[in-house]
């Protein structure tokens, strides 16, 4: 047989790149880029490129597993399920619907999340269903959702590369979003100026025109200060504002608090600095606001959202080509996940619980009585393990590495009466697992991704998977009818059927209109082509609002017991918890293992040499990783990527929270360094 | 000029010259990728469009299939020069592989600034003029000014570098094992940009006399280096020191690696720019 080859979508972040996988007896044995996708254009990141050799890992699962004491015990797919049912039955009955939970996932199709969430909704009567959008972009959702009526990147990737001035907050896009550093360098080629906002030096501020090293936490007073002196000098879209703006005379007053002196001093940057990025950005033709986890990943993470959603409509650079708003979404799939309804408080395409009307067209479409009342999120449902929730649910989420505080997080999982995870490998969550059901990847699969830019795109099955593993969509519907709901579906087109008659805004989603390059939503009707940008003459929500950010310093500062500023983050050659890079030998390769970056002052003062081990400590626990020591980092702080299981940074951070959005604050907490001995690593 | 590479490519199949024919396929809805056609049946959805390097592919398939598989690549000027360098190079095996030769568009050579838009072999279309290279803006400007400056441009280019090897993966000619830049001595893992000298130079240097321009580098680059620029003034400095092109004379070897000893001197097949590599430059 000679090899086939199968174009499909890249499983790793938002982008959402276009792969051609060489396909050699039944194998995926290699990744070549497609040369004819709209965002990728025949390039990808060291990722992308690696995209295959996780699929064929000997640890793969390929039957079910049930706990037997502390070891697995194989199982077949029959008692797998009944297991699952009567256990999650017998949660509901004693305790109510409530006391099931489940966390959808990011990773998986908008196919099986949309099944995910109705399984849950419909078989238990609650709406306990939430994913990882909580840990990264759940700020955006509610921020933008209540200054422009839409939580989703207002414009497309490409229109970066036409933009004149890119002002860059809380992204490392030239790690986390490869592809879209390659649209801003576009732009920069073209002469467009680049305003890097990060208290890190990273690859991005390095290629920058101006690098503004704030203070963690101090993006408001920074957004404030800019906005401040862009009304101070005249430069704001009056017109713009009268004709499509709310709140603006409020927002004014409030202004009047942040001269920008005061920002100044809060972000410890020059007041000249301000000024001069203030001005670029408001006199620039297009402007764009690209940001990511540096923003949301806050205690006031939805406030820093509404502070870049009021700049950007101050200077009336929304919707129209080239400028707008762009929330760099983290996970392949995570944009899809909350369009599908993956969250407590919305039905799929965000349409609220808590509305009757909308209650009554999913219980006339679905046939079954709904719960009107918001359900709980992932860091709620895991918080209340063993107490609220009983049986929780896992479709491949990794929380023993990816929430916060994660001791924390081992213990509650410890405390429920069920677990049921579903994944591909035995995850470290997994293994605190009940019952672990084998699941498939992104290239034994067919179903739809929706990137960052809102696109809707295909994926293609490339290979059988391994052993007895099932794909997400049968198994949910395997659970799904065996709880006694119907789910009679057969082929995922059939469920994007489904959602586009529930949801106007995919009305027009179809697999066969998908085929060539997919369809940005909105695209309400078959004959629809997509939506490039949104907001054009009129915001989603109507008129835009202008929302004062109700700004909160960071809640824990350095102090004399831990006197470091600790940031997490990732790294470009490991994606989140690693369960797939690091079983890639070419991305292994490159970062082996765990490192955290200190300041060379820092480590002289420490007696701490490049590669040397340190311990760090939180007030939450800690971690022994090697250092790396760099200017990347200011002074007094340290950066820990979040990948290693070996040293989980997620043991150290603060699992406080934004209170409108309930997302932890996992970019600033207070940690001390220790110096290890250098021995053997222990295990 | 697709009519007639599809007439080749049946005719290839039915008389069995072949076992299959690599080229690119459009599918149900358009979608173009390269496939693999083994009967003259298939051949109907064969398309010559978008430019689509097959070379490295062709290498990996010849290698991964049955003792004595023949295959027949749809090649451009470019693909054909990688092509001859791997048989040279003993990657492939010159009985196993035929090829079908395209011209390249004029459009498509500027794009490309491509001197040779066509293969030696040719089989369909008609060749047209090659761009000179060095005439081009972008490159006269890349290679304009004295060493520290060219130094200075060079590495502010450079440091976009978001390591992703993909210059090096989808590099015909690159195929090495090991490679290089996977040894931790020359190029430091997990941190980007990619050192300068240890990645792109390696790199640059190790290619100098294999390099076939088609410029599969610089397009599978994701954050836009003008690699093709930097391979070409090497490839330019062999033509003019050796009168050697990669990817021409099958049968003429490397002159680096085999007329270090003859006239003139091999200092001077050396570019004059490399000069400026050198951060303290003594003159």
């Amino acid at each position: 047989m000679s090899p086939d080859f199968i174009k499909t979508i890249c499983p790793y972040c938002g982008v959402g790149c276009g792969l051609v996988l060489k396909v050699e007896d039944g194998k995926v044995v290699s990744t070549y880029p497609d040369r004819e996708h709209p965002v990728s254009r025949g390039t990808l990141c060291i990722k992308g490129w690696s995209a295959h050799e996780f699929v064929h890992h000997p640890q793969r699962l390929k039957t079910p597993l049930v706990k037997k004491g502390d070891t697995f015990e194989e199982i077949s797919w029959n008692d797998a399920i009944a297991l699952a049912v009567e256990k999650l039955k017998a949660a509901a009955e004693r305790f109510g619907g409530n006391a099931v939970g489940g966390l959808s996932s990011a990773k998986c199709t908008n196919e099986e999340n949309y099944l995910f969430q109705k399984m849950i909704r419909m078989a238990f009567k609650t709406n306990n269903v939430d994913h990882c959008a909580r840990l990264c972009h759940a700020p955006t959702a509610v921020g933008m959702g209540q200054t422009t009526g839409s939580g989703a990147m207002t414009n497309s990737i490409s229109d970066l590369a036409g933009a004149e001035c890119i002002l860059i907050i809380g992204s490392n896009a030239a790690e986390s979003h490869p592809i879209i550093m390659g649209e801003i360098y576009k732009a920069v080629d073209r002469g467009a100026a680049v305003i890097v906002v990060d208290p890190r030096k990273t690859a991005v501020a390095e290629n920058a025109r101006i690098h503004l090293r704030i203070n963690p936490g101090t993006d408001i007073p920074l957004l404030c200060g800019m906005m401040r002196h862009i009304i101070d000098e005249g430069l704001h879209n009056e017109k713009f504002i009268q004709e499509r703006m709310d709140g603006f005379e409020e927002l004014k007053k409030f202004l009047r608090s942040w001269p920008v002196e005061r920002a100044a001093k809060e972000c410890g940057i020059d007041e000249g600095e301000i000024r001069r990025v203030a001005e670029m950005y408001a006199k620039a033709k297009d402007s764009a606001v690209v940001y990511c986890m540096g923003i949301t990943q806050h205690a006031c993470g939805t406030a820093n959202v509404h502070a870049v959603c009021d700049l950007a409509m101050l200077c009336g650079q929304i919707g129209k080509t080239f400028s707008g708003v762009y929330p760099l979404r983290g996970q392949n799939n995570v944009q899809g996940a909350c369009d599908m309804g993956a969250l407590p408080n919305v039905y799929p395409g965000y349409q609220s619980v808590s509305d009757s009307a909308v209650q009554e067209k999913f219980e006339k479409a679905w046939g079954r009585e709904l719960s009107r009342k918001p359900g709980l999120t992932v860091t709620e449902m895991i918080g209340s393990a063993g107490k609220e929730i009983r049986a929780l649910y896992i479709m491949a989420e990794n929380p023993a590495l990816s929430d916060p505080d994660v001791n924390h997080v081992l213990e509650s999982l410890n405390k429920l009466d069920f677990l049921i995870v579903q994944d591909i490998f035995l995850t470290e969550t997994a293994k605190f697992a009940h019952l672990v059901l084998p699941a498939v990847c992104f290239a034994e699969k067919t179903g739809t991704y929706t990137n960052t830019e809102r696109r809707f795109q295909l994926l293609r099955k490339a290979v059988e998977p391994p052993g007895e593993a099932k794909g997400d969509f049968e198994i949910i519907c395997l659970i799904a009818n065996a709880l006694g709901l119907d789910f009679p579906y057969k082929h995922p087109g059939e469920v994007m059927e489904e959602i586009a008659s529930l949801v106007p805004d995919y009305g027009g989603i179809r697999f066969d209109r998908l085929e060539k390059a997919g369809l940005q939503w909105p695209c309400p009707d078959t004959g629809h082509e997509g939506t490039r940008f949104l907001h054009e003459g009129q915001f989603t929500r109507g008129r835009g609002l202008f929302i004062v950010p109700a700004y909160t310093p960071p809640f824990e500062k350095p102090d004399d017991e831990y006197p470091y500023y600790l940031n997490t983050g990732r790294m470009f050659a490991h994606y989140h918890t690693g369960t797939m890079t690091r079983r890639s030998p070419f991305l292994n390769r490159e970062m082996a293992g765990p490192y955290a970056e200190m300041h060379p002052e820092d480590a002289m003062r420490g007696g701490i040499r490049e590669g040397d081990r340190i311990r760090i400590t939180s007030r939450r626990g800690s971690i022994v990783t090697a250092a790396r020591i760099t200017e990347r980092v200011a002074r007094g702080s340290i950066f820990a990527p979040f990948h290693f299981t070996e040293a989980r940074a997620n043991i150290l951070t603060n699992p406080v929270l934004d209170p409108i959005s309930k997302i932890p604050e996992f970019k600033v907490c207070a940690a001390k360094i220790e110096k290890e001995p250098n021995e053997k690593q222990e295990r | 000029m697709l009519k007639k590479v599809k007439d080749i490519a049946r005719t290839i199949l039915t008389e069995k010259q072949g076992d299959g024919v690599l080229g690119l396929i459009k599918g149900e809805w358009d979608i173009v990728q390269p496939h693999i056609f083994e009967s003259p049946g298939e051949v109907d959805a064969l398309v010559i469009e978008p430019k689509w390097l097959l070379a490295k592919m062709a290498m990996t398939v010849l290698r991964s299939s049955r003792e004595g598989y023949r295959l027949a690549v749809v090649v451009r000027g470019c693909d054909e020069r990688a092509l001859t360098e791997l048989v040279k190079r003993n990657q492939i095996e010159k009985e196993r592989l035929l090829t079908i030769g395209i011209a390249c568009t004029g459009e498509q050579a500027s794009a490309c600034i491509c001197d040779r838009p066509y293969p030696q072999k040719l089989d369909a279309g008609d060749a047209v003029a090659g761009v000179d290279p060095f005439k081009e803006d972008i490159v006269k400007e890349l290679l304009a000014g004295d060493g520290p400056a060219r130094m200075e441009k060079w590495a502010n280019i450079l440091k976009r570098c978001i390591k992703c090897y993909g210059c090096r993966n989808s590099c015909p000619i690159c195929v090495c094992i090991p490679c290089k830049l996977e040894d931790a001595v020359w190029v430091e893992t997990g941190i980007i940009p990619a050192e300068v000298l240890s990645y792109h130079l390696i790199r640059a240097f190790h290619l100098s006399d294999t390099c076939v321009a088609c410029g599969a580098c610089q397009e599978a680059c994701p954050v836009n280096i003008p690699l093709l620029a930097l391979q070409l003034s090497m490839r330019e400095m062999l033509r003019e020191t050796y009168g050697y092109e990669a990817g021409l004379d099958p049968e003429r070897k490397s002159p680096i690696l085999y007329d270090l000893c003859k006239e003139p001197a091999a200092g001077q097949a050396l570019p004059d720019w490399i000069n400026s590599l050198r951060k303290d430059d003594e003159s």
